[in-house]
């Protein structure tokens, strides 16, 4: 008997299967010193735990930055990351673009009009072909 | 010495439920084995979501090849893991119909199947694990969450298809008795949805680029911006199957 090759089904695909959430870490970074911090030095005491704990499949990083402005940046399973600088802003604002960070894929922000679905799987039903359609079928006379 | 405190550090240790941790403590704790875990019985046996047609009475089936379904309210929003957040909103009450019985057990044998799958009268022809990208941003997901799609009008394979019948309004002509209290607005009839199982995960939120739109008045010299920025959720289909007809008698 031959030796076949073996070979692959399916791609692996996150959320085929398994779900993974594509946000993996987000830093918060923020200044002891500038005013511009005061909503995230509170939001960091007040908010974050319950987000962290929330959300428990993001590692959380805290670091202070001193003399700059606060930001928010998260990294993403495909390798890009994304920051928002969350200076001035109260501690609910800063929740949304945390929920916001949390909730992106980390690609570029496109605009897609024409076609909403995506597929790397060919097509089910194939390519129509004269040669093979049956006869009440054929609009082309060959 | 170490390894005893790791084991006692294992065993102490209060982990969260394994898809609640990240990729790599999952790949640490569980082993690799790229099995999804088997479905709670709850998520196998109920839990319709239909969110994108809130209200439909029922429609009686047009033609043998397929028959719409008893849709009753179905308005709680999310499905989460582990047990469906909604009540069964199907009570599957009619029976199938012959060729159904025959043709059935056809297409679940040829397997790579598509779906045509409205969300909110919208079509979109999917496959496993084609990505969706709403038109929309649904309330009231959080990734992770996956959703039953059961508002179908095509199901197929490469050479068979099951579509549903003809629309409600060609239903008008049917003997009252017959049609029960079918809606005649609808323009849209569904395949049976205990028919197949089409279930989506909700990845996350994108974003479009920020437009800009200049509005101008006459006669001044101010050009206002008009900032818009829309926010889409992105769907990916988990698992679509056709269901055995052992698993559709045993629903009803």
């Amino acid at each position: 008997m031959p030796l076949t090759a073996l070979r692959t089904v399916s791609k692996p695909q996150n959320g085929v299967g398994a779900f993974i959430l594509q946000c993996k870490r987000l830093d918060f970074h923020y200044c002891d010193w500038a005013g511009s911090s005061r909503g995230m030095n509170s939001f960091l005491k007040g908010t974050l735990p319950a987000f962290a704990k929330a959300n428990p499949q993001i590692e959380i990083t805290v670091s202070p930055r001193p003399t700059k402005h606060p930001v928010i940046r998260g990294h993403y399973i495909n390798g890009r990351e994304k920051a928002i600088c969350v200076r001035k802003m109260d501690p609910n604002q800063i929740l949304q673009k945390a929920e916001l960070l949390r909730d992106a894929s980390g690609e570029k922000l496109r605009r897609e009009v024409r076609r909403p679905v995506k597929s790397l799987n060919e097509s089910v039903r194939g390519i129509w072909s004269p040669f093979h359609a049956p006869i009440e079928e054929k609009r082309w006379k060959i | 010495m170490l390894s005893r405190t790791v084991r006692r550090a294992l065993q102490d240790a209060n982990l969260p439920p394994t898809y609640l941790l990240p990729f790599r403590a999952r790949l640490s704790t569980v082993g690799h084995t790229i099995d999804p875990e088997p479905v709670p019985e709850p998520l196998l046996n109920s839990a319709h979501i239909s969110r994108q047609t809130p209200t439909r009475p029922y429609t009686p089936p047009v033609s043998r090849q397929s028959s719409t379904q008893p849709a009753e309210t179905a308005t709680q929003p999310t499905a989460a893991l582990p047990a469906p957040t909604s009540t069964s909103p199907s009570t599957p009450t009619t029976p199938l119909s012959d060729s159904i019985k025959d043709l059935l057990p056809l297409l679940r044998s040829q397997t790579p199947h598509y779906i045509t799958a409205h969300l909110h009268g919208r079509p979109y022809l999917l496959t496993q694990g084609d990505t969706l990208r709403l038109p929309f941003l649904m309330p009231g997901v959080q990734p992770g969450d996956i959703l039953r799609l059961n508002r179908a009008s095509v199901v197929g394979s490469r050479d068979y298809t099951l579509k549903a019948g003809a629309p409600a309004a060609s239903v008008a002509s049917l003997p009252k008795e017959e049609l029960g209290h079918a809606d005649i607005r609808a323009k849209q009839s569904y395949v049976d949805e205990r028919l197949f199982v089409c279930r989506a995960v909700v990845m996350g939120v994108e974003a479009e680029p920020m437009r800009i739109k200049e509005k101008t008045k006459q006669r001044q010299r101010h050009v206002r911006q008009v900032k818009s920025k829309h926010k889409f959720t992105v769907l990916r289909v988990q698992e679509l199957r056709v269901r055995s007809l052992e698993e559709v008698e045993g629903l009803a």
